[in-house]
């Protein structure tokens, strides 16, 4: 399922989230259940069907990760391995283990501001970089790119999002233990 | 198109309404009363009281007296051992995946005990339109889980409703309001009622009502503040909760509180422990203070869900009995920055905006659409305990998800799957909702077969499942065994079961009526006989009088309603001409006094 096409889009990355909306909205009142109560069962398992699918589709378009995640889904895209730095990790590795200080209430509230404000840091860089790429993407794609490009930035695109993720895991962990 | 009634199927109160000239409107039961308790009455014969009649058992008859039914929805005893403790009604032992009530040695479940409130207000709806009611939408807590939900809707099904919608309370409301109320904006609505409290943070579009997101608990409100009311009495009496008093300290509670809305202290009594005591405003919010920060921090987590700040919302609309509170009111007022709305009765705003989505549904109105989300994410079980998240809370629903499943022993034919409902990362911490085998897999290497699974949240928040083989295209049968619940074979016979006892409702209320009537005409027999009119009589009528009365008296003990009023009929004749004779005997008395009169 493609949810780009749901929408009438292309495979782009950057969206107008208030046009998304306004087409979210004319095709629910075209589609919803609710306009079908007495309609035939076929006709209202129809209706029932395009509505979910149009729910999935706008959840995950609106979301910009999710809808990186969802264009690599439906490119086929399988990245060779984790290619997710070793020095990355080893940051991750290092929050972590102030998160658990935090966890066991060893850490100053100091501390946990400043690892707060570190993870959110990080974060607002994933968000950039992933701007940046899917801006790239969206140049690219209107180009007309060769089959290795195409492949290249979508590798890239991988990449942000595995390590982004890790930081969201903090992020999440963060918000859980506060 | 047929006549949907909007239901608002409370824990205190339950409410119906219908749409009329583009106007929603609650109709009143017999009584004229808008609000019909949501209480249940069971006599010892098999009878059943509801609403008002009923409520005026519950001190007497605690026993067999049900109310706040709805916190037992979708519930097993697991769950509800502890409102248990202070609630008189006997639990059968097979009670684990739903809980059944005994009550003069039949069980009852509590989708059962609904339905018979709903069976009343189908009955009131019937009576104020002088038409059979078969279509409803039924409101429910926004938080309300797929159990839950689908213990309401087999409510409905046992009652003789076709439920054509599930509709979440907050939203209901928030309908209600935006018919006369703005186009545009966010709001919240802060339902607090007698059993749940719900959040929902709404955007209002043209007509588009999208829920961002909700949040709540479904088991807090009114209940839980009489709660701790009652405890603190019990505490003061040195009394503990198997005192036979509870059901009149809970009276008290109740009472005390309703007063505390409106005045700076108000008195507990409970008359048959000859026990009062003032409890300050103060005092009161002391001990509702938790509660209310609990109300709060589901209010905080809906804003954060919805990516809000709390200066973000435009108007907040309080809804449910509890928010006549004044510390409710002023606490919602401080976390929000801003006056609530108040303007609509917090008790009749959900039933009116269940009506206006009945109209919806009814097309009557185009314009006006309701998008809601599920309050809960959807998962299945993963290898160590773990939930896999695949709907996210706050979803639009419709919703669906797929996921993928293969085997892991070489020619294995069966894959159990297990769903649940929560937000919490291990299976343990989240509700069980079903488990089902995807059978009949075609015998394939282990990991070959690839089985897509398709879970779908239909627009009442109820999960369905379809799976199919990827290789072979063939559809699986998936036999979804709820965790909590009844199943459909249960639901059916209940229906039956619920034609035979509303049969015999009928036919008990046929014979008490015919008896009612019979005993008149014996007594009114009996009076005349005596008179000196009497003699006027032939014999032959004398013993025809004698003859129908007694032949009444004794069919009148037989339990058949036409039998008797064919006896009480034959009487009636037998006694027309001594009535004739009596009443102008009366009229020539009447006259000769009038006379008297006028000549002093």
């Amino acid at each position: 399922m493609n949810y780009f096409e749901v929408f009438g889009l292309p495979r782009v990355l950057s969206l107008d989230l208030k046009a998304l909306e306004k087409t979210f909205h004319e095709l629910s009142r075209r589609y919803h259940p609710d306009y079908f109560t007495t309609a035939p069962a076929e006709e209202r398992q129809k209706a029932l069907q395009m509505t979910a699918t149009l729910n999935d589709a706008y959840r995950t378009l609106r979301h910009p990760v999710r809808r990186v995640e969802h264009l690599l889904e439906i490119e086929g895209f399988k990245p060779d391995g984790s290619k997710v730095p070793k020095s990355f990790l080893m940051e991750v590795f290092e929050i972590n283990e102030q998160l658990e200080e935090v966890k066991a209430g060893s850490a100053g509230k100091e501390q946990v501001e400043a690892l707060r404000r570190e993870v959110e840091e990080r974060a607002k860089g994933f968000e950039q970089q992933l701007q940046r790429a899917a801006d790239d993407w969206d140049k690219l794609s209107a180009a007309g790119p060769s089959e290795e490009q195409r492949k290249q930035q979508l590798s890239r695109l991988t990449d942000i999002l595995s390590e982004s993720s890790y930081i969201r895991n903090l992020q999440r962990d963060l918000e859980e233990t506060s | 198109m047929p006549r949907i009634v909007g239901i608002d199927l409370g824990t205190t109160n339950s409410l119906v309404a219908i749409v009329e000239n583009g106007t929603p409107r609650v109709i009143p039961g017999a009584d004229g009363s808008n609000l019909v308790p949501s209480v249940v009455f069971f006599e010892e014969g098999g009878n059943v009281l509801v609403g008002n009649p009923a409520r005026a058992k519950m001190i007497e008859s605690p026993r067999n007296t049900v109310f706040s039914i709805k916190r037992f929805m979708g519930k097993g005893l697991a769950d509800v051992r502890d409102d248990l403790a202070l609630l008189p009604f006997e639990v059968s032992p097979s009670s684990d995946s739903i809980v059944r009530l005994k009550i003069f040695n039949r069980e009852y479940t509590a989708p059962q005990i609904s339905s018979f409130i709903l069976r009343e207000l189908k009955r009131n709806a019937e009576a104020a339109l002088g038409e059979e009611v078969v279509n409803a939408v039924i409101t429910v807590p926004a938080y309300f889980n797929d159990a839950q939900r689908q213990a309401t809707k087999d409510a409905g099904r046992i009652a003789g409703l076709d439920v054509l919608r599930i509709v979440n309370e907050p939203t209901a409301a928030s309908l209600a309001y935006g018919l006369q109320e703005r186009r545009h904006g966010t709001i919240a609505v802060y339902d607090f009622g007698g059993g749940t409290f719900d959040i929902s943070i709404l955007k209002l579009s043209d007509g588009i009502f999208e829920v961002l997101s909700t949040n709540g608990d479904t088991h807090l409100g009114g209940d839980d503040i009489d709660e701790q009311l009652i405890r603190f009495v019990l505490a003061d009496l040195k009394l503990d909760e198997s005192t036979p008093s509870l059901p009149a300290i809970r009276a008290g509670a109740k009472k005390a509180k309703e007063d505390l809305s409106s005045a700076d202290n108000a008195e507990i009594a409970v008359e048959s422990l000859a026990y009062r005591r003032r409890i300050t405003r103060a005092e009161f919010d002391k001990l509702i203070e938790p509660i209310v920060e609990r109300t709060l921090k589901s209010c905080r987590l809906a804003l954060q869900d919805a990516g809000l700040q709390p200066s973000g919302i435009d108007e907040v609309v309080m809804v449910g009995g509890s928010t006549r509170i004044p510390l409710v009111l002023s606490r919602v007022q401080a976390l929000f920055g801003r006056v609530p709305h108040t303007g609509l009765n917090p008790d009749e705003v959900v039933a009116l905006g269940a009506a206006v989505q009945a109209d919806i549904l009814a097309g009557g109105k185009r314009d006006m659409l309701l998008l809601d989300v599920t309050p809960l994410a959807l998962g299945i079980e993963t290898m160590g305990g773990v939930m896999s998240k695949i709907i996210p809370r706050n979803s639009t629903i419709p919703a669906s998800a797929s996921e993928r499943f293969t085997t892991f022993v070489d020619g294995q034919t069966n894959v159990k799957v297990h769903v649940l409902q929560g937000e919490r990362e291990l299976v343990q911490d989240c509700r069980s909702l079903a488990q089902f085998d995807l059978k009949g897999i075609p015998p394939m290497p282990a990991g070959l077969p690839i089985i897509e699974v398709k879970f779908l949240i239909d627009a009442d928040g109820i999960l369905s499942v379809s799976a199919q083989e990827q290789r072979t295209g063939q559809y699986q049968s998936v036999a979804v065994k709820p965790t909590y619940g009844l199943t459909d074979e249960e639901v059916e016979r209940m229906i039956l079961d619920s034609f035979e006892h509303a049969e015999s409702d009928i036919e008990a209320r046929e014979i008490i009526e015919a008896r009612n009537e019979a005993e008149r005409v014996l007594r009114a027999t009996a009076k005349s006989t005596e008179r000196t009119e009497f003699a006027q009589l032939s014999a032959d009528e004398q013993a025809g009088i004698k003859l129908a009365a007694d032949q009444l008296q004794e069919i009148v003990k037989v339990a058949d309603h036409r039998a008797i009023r064919e006896a009480t009929e034959r009487l009636d004749q037998a006694t027309h001409h001594l009535a004739e004779i009596i009443m102008n005997a009366t009229i020539a008395e009447k006259l000769k006094d009038k006379r008297v009169r006028e000549i002093e």
